[in-house]
């Protein structure tokens, strides 16, 4: 972290909204990856996201090295986004009822939903790691970073997602190949 | 090779996602070639990349999504404009300010802690002070040339015109250092000369001439002859201790004349104890007063000193240049006279205002004149004191005498005392009180000669028993408050006060109460009163009572001198049984008793047995007891419970009181942790 960035932060902390609009642009995509990774549900990660910045913002004082503030960003957005899966998982309405019914409309949809499905099956963790990765193309230390994990730990995390993935969609894909 | 195969997931995804190194890429490209397993999982994991990017990229945010963050960001936290506490923040968060403000703490911490020290503000303007007075004395000599030429010139020229800066010589001097300043040498002080010249100016025109005079360094002529200028009244005030008043008048006379003065007025006064007390005025010529001083101080013990003079200077030239221009007013009034006008009035008018002036001029004349005597002879006013002048004359012994008597009849004893009253004894106060409960008694203040006073007390002492007598001896100097071997010591006349009370009145030395049982009361209590009649003794009270059981009491108080008490006693013993004796005595501390006759009290209570026969024997009584006692263990063991409870209670109360806030709090975090 270069010293802008570091001042930027420190104001943010001290309550410039400038710097925390700043913080905002270069973050909220990040944070929204990893709510979407959890929710797996564009609108409810947006307004995840939107909730965990406003929260943020008023609890900005508890940061107290600037260096972490947007791992700490992104653990809010987290068990904010974890907050409405858990709210969402006592509505009785499933994806499963309404999949059948518009389903087998044609290769490609089956297999996007067959991912969606592969990608629901796998741990909160991994499936944040990997809408990081593939949303914004964030290299594997900034993940790190950002997910508080130790180093090298994501390359074992990805690795163990694509594979399990791999394992549940492999009759899709050799029907692609 | 076996690491990449057994983590060729890890390896694949990596790779997929760019995030090898050469190294691995190598390792795992050659792992590839070797592995058909592996291979075909790079060939599907590539595939479900592909896909998964497909897939994903229609669920990535929009283009305006940051947009969409910082408007609804801003939305639900509106800007608060104007806010002082954020103002506030702001500036805190500059590094200037914080440093100013632990400057300003520090500053106000040290100024707190100079303020409980109690080190004020005054040191440090003293060091400037002494500093800056250090530096001014260095220019100082540099203009003093030109200064000593204005000197001169007012020296040398005609006193009257240099007047103006005669009368003021600290001016003087402040002035030439302040226009010879500039002219100084080294041009690179100069401002600073200035500025001290300014300091220096404004000090000296401050303050008196003796400062203008220290600051002035040097030369002696210039001192000298400013000293020759000024009008300067000396005078010194000397406090001695001599031992011989009039060694030491004669001594002072000597000196006097030795150093060219005179004694002008010598007066002494006698004390009491014989001793001079006196004071000595002389004159001597100003310039050898020191020494005079010096000299007289050898006389005896020195008191006190004072040498104090006064600048008469600018006083005496004001009225000097008043007198000149009186003169020069007489003179024309004098010569228009002498123009010999017609009009009468105006020559009246003139002959009026020379009057006037000339009164002025003599009046002036006259105040010169004796401001001349005061300045050509100094004053020393000398204050001398034989030794011992403290010393008593004579001591006079005090005596006052208190005496308290116990007497039968107060009355008479009061006559007998009055009656005593003669020339050398003189009754001054007598006084009889009786109050309306009939108690008597009275006081007599007396004075007795001296030699009258032994045999007058004793006399009074056996009139009636002596409670108390006090006597307390004063010695009263005179004539001085110091301590004297060989004063002679006087008998004064002895002061008696006498307190008369009745013997009735007289608290018991000690008091005693028995009882006595007996079977015939009347007759053993006729019996006890004539036993004590025997033993000299009265007896103040008696009661008889009968109860409703039959019983009868009588109750019987008696006094008897202490010598006849034990007497009394014994014979008590043939009257009957007695019975719970208890003696008490009073011990009156500081007080001399006179034991044999101080009076006993007895209290006797004579009393029959009832010849009634108790109830508390039978079955309903025994039962009645018993039931008595049970109801009484149930209510002991009632109120054992309300001790315990009184006990556990506060305990058991404050124990849900914790038990129920735990719980609260233990609910209230589960919820938050929900």
């Amino acid at each position: 972290m270069d010293a802008n960035e570091r001042e930027m932060y420190q104001a943010a902390i001290h309550g410039d909204r400038e710097a925390f609009g700043m913080i905002i642009r270069r973050h909220s995509r990040a944070l929204f990856a990893i709510a979407y990774g959890i929710l797996q549900s564009r609108e409810e990660a947006e307004d995840a996201v939107q909730d965990a910045l406003v929260k943020a913002w008023k609890s900005r004082w508890r940061v107290r090295d600037p260096e972490k503030f947007p791992a700490w960003l992104c653990m809010i957005a987290r068990h904010r986004a974890r907050d409405v899966f858990r709210r969402r998982r006592t509505v009785p309405i499933s994806y499963e009822i309404t999949e059948p019914v518009e389903s087998e409309a044609t290769d490609t949809t089956a297999l996007n939903r067959q991912l969606h499905f592969a990608l629901a099956a796998l741990p909160e963790l991994h499936r944040s790691a990997l809408t990081l990765r593939y949303f914004e193309e964030v290299d594997y230390q900034s993940i790190e970073k950002l997910l508080g994990l130790s180093n090298g730990a994501l390359r074992g995390i990805l690795g163990r997602a694509l594979a399990s993935m791999r394992k549940e969609l492999r009759p899709a894909l050799a029907s692609l190949e | 090779m076996p690491i990449v195969h057994n983590e060729i997931d890890n390896y694949l995804a990596a790779d997929l996602h760019n995030q090898l190194s050469d190294e691995e890429r190598q390792e795992l490209h050659a792992h590839l070639v070797e592995c058909a397993d592996c291979r075909r999982l790079h060939q599907e994991t590539k595939i479900m990349n592909k896909a998964l990017e497909e897939t994903l990229a229609t669920e990535k945010p929009d283009t305006a999504f940051e947009q969409r963050m910082l408007a609804g960001f801003h939305n639900r936290i509106p800007q608060r404009s104007g806010s002082i506490a954020k103002l506030i923040v702001d500036l805190m968060r500059l590094r200037v300010t914080q440093i100013t403000a632990v400057a300003a703490m520090l500053l106000a911490l040290v100024q707190v802690g100079r303020i409980i020290t109690g080190e004020g503000t005054t040191m440090p303007r003293n060091r400037e002070y002494a500093a800056e007075e250090q530096f001014a004395a260095q220019p100082a000599q540099l203009p003093l040339p030109s200064s000593n030429d204005v000197g001169a010139l007012s020296k040398s020229g005609d006193r009257r015109d240099n007047e103006t800066d005669q009368l003021a010589p600290g001016k003087t001097f402040a002035r030439s250092q302040v226009t010879a300043a500039p002219a100084a040498p080294q041009t690179d002080a100069k401002d600073k000369k200035q500025e001290r010249a300014e300091v220096e100016r404004t000090r000296v025109t401050g303050s008196n001439v003796s400062t203008a005079e220290k600051v002035e360094p040097n030369p002696v002529e210039a001192q000298a002859s400013a000293l020759a200028n000024r009008k300067l009244i000396r005078n010194a005030q000397v406090e001695l201790e001599i031992v011989s008043f009039d060694a030491a008048v004669q001594k002072i006379t000597a000196f006097a004349n030795e150093e060219r003065g005179y004694v002008a007025t010598t007066n002494s006064e006698k004390q009491a104890n014989g001793k001079l007390r006196g004071t000595v005025v002389v004159k001597v010529v100003p310039e050898n007063l020191d020494r005079f001083v010096q000299k007289i101080r050898d006389l005896g013990e020195l008191k006190n000193q004072t040498l104090g003079t006064e600048d008469i200077t600018k006083a005496y030239f004001d009225t000097d240049s008043r007198l000149k221009n009186a003169r020069v007013m007489e003179q024309r009034l004098i010569d228009m006279l002498k123009k010999k006008s017609d009009d009468i009035n105006d020559l009246l008018q003139v002959e009026r205002e020379l009057g006037r002036v000339r009164e002025q001029i003599e009046q002036m004349q006259g105040e010169l004149k004796y401001w001349d005597s005061q300045v050509q002879f100094a004053t020393v006013t000398i204050q001398l004191t034989e030794k011992d002048m403290e010393v008593p004359a004579a001591f006079l012994l005090k005596e006052r005498a208190q005496l308290a008597l116990y007497a039968p009849e107060v009355e008479k004893v009061y006559d007998e005392i009055k009656a005593l009253a003669s020339p050398k004894v003189q009754i001054t106060n007598a006084q009889l009180d009786r109050d309306n409960t009939g108690r008597v008694s009275a006081r007599v203040s007396m004075l007795i000669a001296p030699e009258e006073s032994d045999a007058q007390i004793a006399r009074v002492k056996t009139m009636g028993r002596i409670e108390n007598f006090q006597v307390q001896t004063e010695r009263v100097a005179q004539g001085g408050a110091g301590m004297s071997e060989n004063a002679k010591t006087k008998r004064d006349k002895v002061e008696l006060n006498i307190t008369i009370s009745r013997e009735e009145q007289e608290q018991a030395f000690q008091q005693t109460s028995l009882r006595i049982r007996t079977s015939a009361i009347d007759e053993k209590t006729k019996e006890l009163r004539s036993l004590t009649e025997k033993q000299n003794g009265r007896v103040r009270s008696s009661s008889f009572s009968r109860d409703p059981d039959g019983r009868e009491f009588a109750n019987v108080s008696l006094r008897v001198p202490m010598k006849n008490y034990s007497a009394l006693m014994q014979s008590i013993d043939v009257l009957g049984k007695v019975e719970n004796v208890s003696v008490q005595r009073q011990d009156r501390t500081g007080v001399q008793v006179d034991e044999a006759n101080a009076p006993a009290d007895l209290s006797i209570q004579v009393y029959t047995q009832g010849n009634i026969v108790s109830q508390e024997t039978g079955l309903f009584a025994t039962l009645r007891r018993t039931l008595g006692q049970s109801a009484g263990a149930i209510m002991w063991s009632l109120r054992m419970i309300g001790v315990a409870i009184a006990f556990l209670a506060p305990w058991a109360i404050a124990l849900a009181a914790i038990i129920w806030v735990t719980r609260r709090i233990m609910r209230a975090r589960t919820g938050r942790g929900d």
